[in-house]
């Protein structure tokens, strides 16, 4: 008897260009992303903005077609509808009508989701208290604010009792409170044994309360696997202090330990692997150059998380100045 | 059943968004001020004072509702995708098909609506004005309600790949070329070109015949109207408007919403 988890989300190699206008060169947002969602998990699909999350959550809701690749939820492609019966979605910047009141949303969407007439008010009354609009609930959507749009949004999502709830950016633009509000919400759908996709770029609420983790970065997926693989790292990583060092000196010595360099006024910051301390600090001292400070520092998601966007950034100026020469 | 329960429910939610729009009756107001200013006008005429104030009374039924209907159809679609409301309409079982007709539906419910608002001050001022009312007026108002699904149809057409902007410019090209289509296509037969004959055919067959729709000299001048063609001119709207539908949904279908 094997004990496989299920794959709820799986896409596979979607690629997605967008044309700009009439007769302009399409531009290429998705690169052949490719991962899967098991069944019960907490999955953040984390990246900066304009990295593609948006993109890849759309094509997901059928809303945008891939231009190839394949993407599909609890074994149904994603341009079909019926399965949708079991998903939730709350977009980024969620915005419904105004002239509704929060309980008369509800009701909408509990009808276009296909709940029983008779369920519809018992489950609308469950969700108000649940997100904590009782006392706005009966007030019209004009005067909500982000926060309580937010909560609105997650209570539209899972009002027909998904298996599945996707979230676009559910923590952009709250204050403190909100943001621990919808983590909590969040980590009772897991207990709920709900599965939950979430694009997110805040990195400290990844960290908390997430199963599994994918960062992607202009188009492509740079890491993917579960939380304690950023976390718990045994690779060490050293911050090294340093002054009186060329900008050429310190280029190459980045270049030659694939380190990440920063310069901050007569200083340079700069974070190597603990493997190599020893050899960039003699390559340093032979440069000239005088050592502040040594820090060990274990690897976190944020680290991995700016690494890759600098692969990112280094990967598409390398192609840009490939495609200039070919040009 | 479950699909016509989402689509009503879209057109409901449509229905209550239009009522609840300002413009909506402000155009209303003018509507029916104008139907109140043709017996202003009637009473300068030594002659006919009756016919003036039916004439211009059912004109600017047909104006007024056929601009509510450009107006509010034009952004039918473009302003659910802008307000991105569309994304959790469509993240719910619901098909791209069933959104379109439920948004047209709700429209023409609420034009329709309008309309009967102004055939109620239509008929008021009528009898006020001691002008007398045949049936030959409900019939030129109930295929007035007919000519509507057709423009709110066209309306949702463009509005399903295109601005409102746009949308507006086009609808009201057809809406123009369908007043005129029919004179074209007779002109064209005249013609002894073969490819002029066979270009105002295609026009004539493309483009909806609005005249159809238009009973107005009949009712004001008392002529009598058959029921036939009463009943094909209802067939020739609902059939018109599906088709329109149809190709709608074709390509709202293939559209992606960013």
């Amino acid at each position: 008897m094997t004990n496989e988890v299920r794959e709820i989300v799986r896409v596979e190699s979607i690629v997605k260009d967008f044309r700009p206008g009439l007769g302009l060169r399409a531009k290429r947002v998705l690169h052949g992303v490719s991962f899967a969602v098991r069944q019960g998990e907490i999955y953040g699909f984390v990246g900066p903005n304009g990295a593609g999350k948006t993109t890849t959550l759309k094509i997901l809701m059928g809303l945008i077609r891939p231009t190839s690749g394949n993407a599909t939820i609890l074994d149904c492609d994603v341009r079909e509808t019926g399965f949708r019966e079991h998903i939730g979605f709350l977009p980024e910047n969620p915005y419904f009508y105004p002239f509704l009141t929060g309980r008369e949303t509800l009701h909408f969407y509990a009808r276009l989701s296909g709940v029983d007439a008779g369920r519809i008010d018992r489950r609308a009354d469950a969700l108000i208290e649940w997100v904590g609009l009782e006392n706005s609930c009966d007030e019209r959507m004009s005067s909500y604010s982000k926060g309580m749009l937010q909560r609105i949004g997650i209570a539209q999502a899972l009002i027909h009792d998904p298996q599945v709830v996707f979230l676009d950016e559910p923590m952009s633009g709250l204050d403190p409170i909100g943001r621990k509000d919808i983590r909590d919400i969040v980590l009772r759908l897991k207990q709920e044994r709900k599965t939950v996709f979430m694009n997110t770029h805040i990195l400290n609420d990844v960290e908390m309360i997430c199963d599994r983790v994918a960062i992607i970065v202009k188009g492509r997926i740079r890491h993917e696997g579960p939380i304690q693989d950023f976390l718990e790292d045994d690779e060490m990583r050293s911050d090294i202090v340093l002054s009186a060092l060329p900008p050429e000196e310190a280029r190459t010595l980045a270049e030659n330990f694939s380190a990440r360099v920063q310069r901050v006024g007569e200083r340079v910051e700069v974070q190597v692997k603990d493997g190599q301390v020893r050899d960039f600090l003699q390559a340093a001292l032979q440069s000239n150059a005088e050592v502040l400070s040594v820090t060990p520092n274990r690897v976190s998601l944020e680290n991995i998380f700016l690494e890759a966007v600098e692969q990112g950034e280094r990967a598409e100026s390398a192609q840009g100045s490939e495609e200039d020469q070919e040009s | 059943m479950k699909s016509s329960r989402r689509v009503w429910s879209i057109a409901t939610n449509t229905l209550r968004e239009a009522v609840r729009n300002r413009l909506l009756y402000a155009l209303l107001f003018f509507a029916v001020t104008m139907i109140g200013f043709s017996v202003l006008v009637a009473s300068l005429s030594y002659v006919e004072g009756e016919r003036i104030i039916q004439d211009m009374g059912l004109a600017s039924i047909r104006l007024f509702s056929v601009g509510i209907a450009i107006f509010v159809g034009i952004g039918l679609i473009h302003g659910e995708v802008e307000r991105r409301t569309i994304y959790t309409i469509l993240s719910k079982p619901v098909t791209r098909p069933e959104f379109l007709l439920g948004k047209f539906l709700g429209l023409l419910l609420a034009v329709w609506l309008q309309l009967s608002l102004m055939a109620s001050a239509f008929g008021l001022v009528s009898l006020l004005a001691g002008a007398g009312l045949n049936w030959g007026y409900g019939e030129a108002l109930l295929l007035v309600g007919v000519e509507l699904m057709v423009i709110v149809a066209v309306a949702t057409l463009f509005s399903a790949f295109t601005t409102p902007m746009l949308a507006a410019f086009f609808t009201v090209g057809i809406y123009v070329l369908g007043h005129l289509s029919r004179n074209l296509y007779l002109l064209g037969q005249e013609s002894e070109v073969e490819v002029v004959k066979y270009t105002a055919t295609l026009i004539y067959r493309v483009l909806p015949d609005l005249e159809t729709f238009n009973l107005s000299v009949q009712a004001v001048h008392g002529l009598p109207i058959s029921g036939a063609e009463v009943g094909w001119a209802i067939l020739y709207g609902v059939g018109y408007s599906a088709v329109l539908l149809i190709l709608a949904s074709f390509i709202f279908q293939r559209r992606d919403l960013q």
